[in-house]
């Protein structure tokens, strides 16, 4: 298949996929309690309670309320935030741009260092670096990753003082606009370099944090593949033709080892939107993951709704964008089988 | 280490019309039980033009004495435990630019002087005034400017030694800018005095030296982007052409296949054309149509003859299947156990083998339902070669053993002029290597 209809393929796909994950998402934090905790007030009387009821049809059978959710949604409606005391749809753009700058970030400490690390560890199997690297990497995908940044929060940020916690110092911002929300993009727009700085800065601690566990999962699996792909024939022919290391290693061997790493990089993604909400709470991040976290302990519905609704695009173009990446390293891959 | 005796007669026995001459090898692997002596004193020379046949049973070390050219070897677990492989490049012929005349004996190539003596003769090339290498000793870099230039090789299996995620003409590609880039600018008409940045962007990019901001600049800056295409093309003229010389039908679309596109005999072709692209001298060709079908082997095999006959390069030809050895070696070797046991023309190994081991293989004619590698008529199998005792290889398994087998080890003597046996059968009082350390 053309890599362009794969595409127009997968994307056509893609609302009927977040209709179905809305309806399971949606009965599922129905069953868990009524929504309309998040507009209530202690003085209210019954009858005041089923006003509101009726008002935001509470009352109505569970498949009613859900178009009239699904309606909302079409419109730009997602519904009203008790945690932010404010409609979701006014709050997430913000919120939005902080969660994904700290993935972003995260995301490029994870696959760098992982690759690095995993090419360096392949090449030297079985020597010093390797046993170092294994180390590093047993460790990442074993320590819990808020405990992992309680470490690095007491001995950076309370011992040491290097690193501020929170996403910004607030008199440097004062006069610096906030076009896209991505306060390193904002920082350049503005061509502030103390800003720069400043953003930066803020996101090394919960980025570490939350890209260590990534890190070593990507780095065990370049290096193994790697070590299998330098023991292929080609690798030898490459060798044979009078290439030297650095070309056998990076044209042939390590191009040939990022085919499967490029899948489990994929699934990193997943695994970097569930560690966002701890990273967040820790560092005190505004982002989508601290709202959520306050949600459910709340009740606040339509922020869950739409924390899900907006993971699941995430991760559906995640795999998209990997699928892509997978077809352009190895021909061989026929998209949509 | 021990030091054969054809080592120190080294001059008289390296005759200047052999390209390269293997003395006293030995290539060991450490493993859990020892140390295996794969490839363990083997010697002989490949002469100009010929094509040496290299057979013996699986496990034999025929694979590690062929890599052992190149230094294709994993070290570790292999040990380069001793030895030389002298070799002799050769350039194109000045006195015909290498169309063939008298002076080249019509091979359109001579020896390269040696660069000591500059030709006159001297203990550096033992007297022949050829350069001569020694492809265990010299640096990695030289290493590196002698494969694939001139001396290349043919894998067995297509389908393992072309990378499937390039095209064709990317891999076959690699093979010029390693070694031709100097006449990739010049057919691109980039002159060699030019400096600058374009210049060495340029010289880099036909090299594959080139660095990020080389291929940039080759990517957005039109000037530069002109002249790297003009690289380009003539790099595809060459690669076309390398392909078409092997008889593949539309050079110019195969180079943008990739491997996974093609059949086996297609990607052989292409490995082929790969390996005999910068002319080298001496090509070893490891087991070359074991991984194909029947149907497309005799074709393979007329192919790389062809080709070897218009360049006079040498090949080294590494089988099990003796009636295509019988076909298309000049020489042959035969290998047991880490030696060469016999060695000498076609005719004398088919028609008058001494050597009961050789004799042995001639009479195991293969059936169907020899399993690859094994040889029916010979009972038992190879010895183990963790640490072998200073006695004849063959002895465990030799009808003719006596007591002279077990006591020593016999080395290769003459029989006939050109035709060589180790066996105490044949000379009683052979001298003797020494006790393997
Ligand atoms: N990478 C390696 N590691 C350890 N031992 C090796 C390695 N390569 C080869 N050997 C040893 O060297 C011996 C000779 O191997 P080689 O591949 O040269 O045999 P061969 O004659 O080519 O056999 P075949 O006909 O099966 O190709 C083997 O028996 C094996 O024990
Ligand atoms: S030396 Fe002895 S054991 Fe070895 S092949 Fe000759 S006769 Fe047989
Ligand atoms: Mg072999
Ligand atoms: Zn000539
Ligand atoms: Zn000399």
């Amino acid at each position: 298949m053309q890599l362009r209809d794969y595409i127009i393929r997968r994307l056509i796909a893609l609302p009927i996929l977040l209709l179905g994950v809305s309806i399971i998402v949606f009965s599922l934090t129905r069953i868990a309690g009524s929504p309309v905790g998040v507009y209530l007030s202690h003085e209210m009387s019954p009858e005041e309670v089923l006003q509101i009821e009726q008002r935001y049809n509470l009352d109505k059978p569970l498949p009613v309320q859900y178009a009239y959710w699904l309606r909302g949604v079409t419109q730009g409606d997602f519904g009203w935030s008790g945690v932010a005391s404010a409609p979701v749809a006014e709050v997430f753009p913000a919120k939005f741009a902080a969660t994904m700058e700290l993935s972003v970030a995260a995301a490029v400490v994870a696959v760098a260092l992982g690759l690095w690390l995993g090419t360096y560890a392949g090449v030297r199997r079985n020597k010093m670096p390797d046993h170092i690297t294994r180390i590093v990497a047993v460790s990442g995908a074993s320590l819990p990753l808020f405990w992992f940044g309680i470490v690095l929060l007491i001995v950076f940020w309370a011992n040491l003082g290097w690193f501020p916690v929170g996403r910004s110092t607030n008199d440097i911002w004062e006069s610096i606009a906030h076009p896209t929300g991505f306060y390193t993009l904002d920082a350049i727009l503005a061509g502030s370099w103390t800003a720069l700085m400043d953003a930066l800065w803020h996101l090394v601690l919960p980025s570490i944090t939350l890209g260590f566990g990534a890190v070593a999962i990507i780095a065990r699996m370049m290096r193994s593949s790697l070590i299998e792909e330098l023991q292929q024939d080609y690798v030898d022919a490459a060798r044979a033709k009078g290439l030297p290391e650095r070309l056998v290693l990076k044209r042939h061997a390590r191009r040939n080892a990022l085919v499967p790493t490029v899948t489990v990089i994929g699934l990193t993604i997943a695994f970097l939107m569930q560690g966002a909400i701890a990273a967040e709470i820790i560092f005190r991040w505004p982002g989508l993951g601290r709202w959520m976290a306050s949600a459910v302990v709340r009740g606040d519905q339509a922020t869950i709704m739409t924390y899900v609704l907006f993971t699941s695009v995430l991760f559906l173009v995640a795999n998209l964008v990997v699928d892509i990446i997978y077809a352009k390293l190895d021909p061989r891959v026929r998209l949509g089988d | 280490m021990s030091i054969s005796k054809t080592d120190t007669t080294g001059a008289q026995t390296v005759a200047p019309a052999t390209i390269a001459s293997v003395r006293g090898l030995k290539v060991h692997f450490r493993s859990k039980a020892g140390r295996v002596h794969a490839v363990d004193g083997v010697d002989f020379d490949v002469r100009d033009g010929e094509t040496l046949g290299l057979v013996g049973e699986t496990g034999c070390g025929k694979s590690v004495t062929g890599r052992a050219f190149l230094r294709l070897l994993p070290v570790p677990p292999g040990i380069l435990a001793g030895g030389s492989v002298m070799f002799r490049p050769q350039t194109s012929c000045g006195g015909c630019g290498g169309e063939g005349c008298a002076q080249c004996g019509g091979s359109g190539r001579r020896p390269t002087p040696c660069p000591t003596c500059r030709g006159q003769g001297c203990p550096d090339c033992q007297g022949t005034g050829a350069e001569t290498l020694d492809l265990l000793k010299v640096s990695d870099k030289q290493m590196r400017g002698i494969r694939g230039d001139r001396i290349a090789m043919i894998f067995q299996d297509p389908g393992k030694a072309l990378n499937p995620t390039l095209t064709i003409g990317e891999q076959l590609g690699e093979v010029f800018l390693q070694h031709r880039s100097v006449d990739l600018l010049e057919e691109a008409g980039i002159d060699s005095g030019e400096s600058g940045f374009q210049a060495g962007a340029l010289r880099r990019l036909a090299g594959q030296r080139d660095r990020r901001t080389d291929r940039m600049a080759a990517a957005l800056w039109p000037p530069l982007r002109r002249r790297a295409q003009s690289v380009r093309q003539a790099l595809d003229n060459r690669i076309a052409a390398a392909l078409g010389e092997t008889q593949i039908p539309n050079p110019r679309n195969i180079m943008r296949s990739y491997p996974h596109e093609l059949s086996g005999g297609m990607r052989q072709r292409v490995m082929i054309a790969q390996a005999l692209a910068c002319d080298p001298d001496l090509i070893i060709a490891d087991e070359p149509t074991t991984a194909l079908d029947v149907t497309v082997q005799a074709r393979i095999l007329d192919l790389i003859g062809q080709l070897q006959a218009k360049r006079g390069s040498s090949v080294i030809y590494i089988s099990h299947d003796l009636s295509v050895v019988r076909r298309i070696c000049d020489r042959v070797a035969v290998m047991y156990a880490g030696r060469v046991v016999e060695i000498g023309e076609t005719d004398q190994i088919f028609n008058d083998p001494r050597h009961p081991y050789t004799k042995g293989l001639l009479a195991a004619v293969p059936t169907t339902r020899t399993p690859r590698g094994k040889l029916a008529a010979i009972p038992g199998s190879v010895p183990e070669l963790v640490d072998p005792k200073p006695s004849c290889r063959f002895a465990d398994r030799c009808a003719q053993v006596h007591a002279a087998c077990t006591a020593s080890d016999p080395i290769l003597s003459a029989v006939n002029p050109g035709h060589d046996v180790a066996c105490f059968l044949e000379h009683p009082t052979s001298p003797k290597t020494e006790a393997a350390e």
